[in-house]
């Protein structure tokens, strides 16, 4: 699982609180605390679109696994993130599993839509980064 | 006693003459290892060094011996690789091995998150990024120094050891289940690429970032070789034009150059043939190798009590756009199992 943006978050306080020794100032510590930053930046996404991204993604392949024959509940009352991704690995590891069967029984159909479905949860977990112009 | 000193007294045994190790600062890059660059005064002379040390913690597992062995390998053979000085693999000189290697002053490396880096001069160093990586293809690794340990796979075996090593990584390190990517490798082991047309020594790691520039349209050094190793040469140009790399730029792979010039380039120096179906699969294996990298950042940053921002980033922003790049790989691939 990538980080969550508590994890980041919390990170960010971890990598900032302790000083660091003197041969790591200078560029080292600039450079790290411009990844801090990016760190920072990207978590506002997260923290953003997190939770309805994952409730997006778990819908989406609850309906692909009833599709497949498979179902398996996408619901949950709670929206916390830690819920949240532990029913997303459930239905994960049974997209997987599904996925295995489509590719064996080669139907290429249902293994279309299985790949246009990853093309999508790819596409919203996407984070961006603004333009940087190199040196 | 301070690294610095620890550093002296370690020079000063090896060369068995007094050192002084002046300004060591540690710097960014090259996060398999720490890096430091420091001076050290010998003879009344100064010469500038590089010391890479085994991190507590990193994005991957490496052997710094091979490391070292590559820069032994390529150091004066054509290729712009640092000169490597020392190698300690005793915990007791720095608290963890490292290596020592010449400073190449006076160069820049881009970040792959920038738009443009090398300017008016991306053509002019893509000419020199792909044409060094056809000589480190072209190669005999027989009589290389890094023959002498790595592993020499059998042609038909390269695409396997590899695909086995990089799903392992996964399988040992993933936090939570990854469709996209176990897909990739079912699919990557249902087509099999054509044996490699020659074992080579492998970079491992051949992509914008990983040299220095002199800004003016140069490259003066390749560095991070910590992935070295010998292998089917398709592996590296599979890395290095991989979408991850390209500065956000689709017509131009490392943001230097198109596509067909750098194969083009790559098949004269390397006298080696660019075969698309075999670049296919490699392509989509390095998604996979990127993922398992960035699967493992992920691992360790949590497990080191997330400390490290470089690995937080990579094993998450990093790791969404190989899932991206993997996804719309496979949605696009045409006559695979």
């Amino acid at each position: 699982m990538t980080p969550t943006a508590a994890e980041i978050l919390t990170g960010n306080f971890m990598a900032l609180i302790e000083p660091p020794p003197q041969e790591s100032v200078g560029d080292y510590m600039a450079s790290r605390i411009s990844v801090i930053g990016m760190n920072s930046l990207l978590a506002s996404q997260e923290v953003e679109m997190g939770a309805a991204v994952r409730v997006w993604e778990n819908g989406a392949i609850s309906a692909l696994l009833s599709k497949a024959g498979a179902p398996l509940a996408a619901s949950t009352e709670d929206l916390s993130i830690t819920a949240l991704d532990a029913l997303n690995a459930k239905l994960r590891l049974a997209l997987i599993a599904v996925h295995e069967a489509v590719e064996a029984k080669g139907d290429a159909a249902l293994d279309r839509e299985i790949l246009t479905l990853y093309q999508a949860m790819a596409d919203r977990r996407m984070l961006v980064l603004p333009v940087m112009p190199g040196s | 006693m301070s690294l610095a000193d620890q550093l002296s007294a370690y020079l000063g045994r090896l060369w068995d003459r007094p050192v002084q190790v002046l300004d060591l600062t540690r710097i960014p890059g090259g996060a398999s290892r720490e890096t430091y660059r420091f001076d050290v005064e010998v003879d009344g002379e100064r010469k500038g060094l590089i010391l890479r040390r085994d991190p507590v913690g990193s994005l991957i597992d490496t052997d710094r011996r091979l490391e070292f062995l590559a820069y032994q390998s390529f150091y004066g053979r054509g290729v712009p690789a640092p000169e490597p000085v020392a190698l300690e693999m005793a915990e007791t000189e720095l608290e963890r091995p490292f290596f020592i290697m010449g400073r190449i002053d006076g160069g820049k490396a881009a970040s792959p998150f920038t738009v443009d880096p090398y300017g008016v001069h991306s053509a002019t160093i893509g000419e020199q990024f792909f044409s060094i990586l056809g000589t480190i293809a072209k190669a005999d690794p027989v009589g290389l120094p890094i023959s002498d340990v790595a592993e020499v796979p059998d042609k038909a075996a390269c695409w396997s050891k590899e695909l086995d090593y990089w799903a392992g990584v996964i399988e040992t390190d993933q936090l939570h289940p990854q469709p996209i990517v176990w897909a990739a490798i079912r699919k990557l082991r249902r087509n099999p690429p054509p044996p490699a047309q020659k074992i080579s020594v492998v970079h491992g790691d051949y992509r914008t970032g990983n040299f220095l520039h002199d800004g003016e349209g140069r490259i003066i050094a390749i560095l991070d070789w910590e992935m070295a190793h010998l292998g089917d040469p398709m592996e590296d140009l599979g890395w290095a034009i991989d979408p991850l790399w390209g500065h956000f730029d689709p017509d131009k792979v490392g943001g230097m150059m198109p596509r067909a010039e750098a194969l083009a380039l790559w098949e004269q120096v390397s006298g080696l043939r660019v075969d698309e179906r075999a670049l296919d699969w490699w392509s989509l294996f390095n998604a996979v190798k990127g993922q398992a990298i960035w699967t493992s950042s992920a691992r360790e940053y949590r497990d080191s009590g997330g400390k490290d921002p470089v690995l937080a980033l990579s094993g998450w922003y990093t790791a969404r756009r190989h899932d991206k790049i993997i996804a719309d790989r496979l949605a696009s691939l045409e006559g695979w199992a």
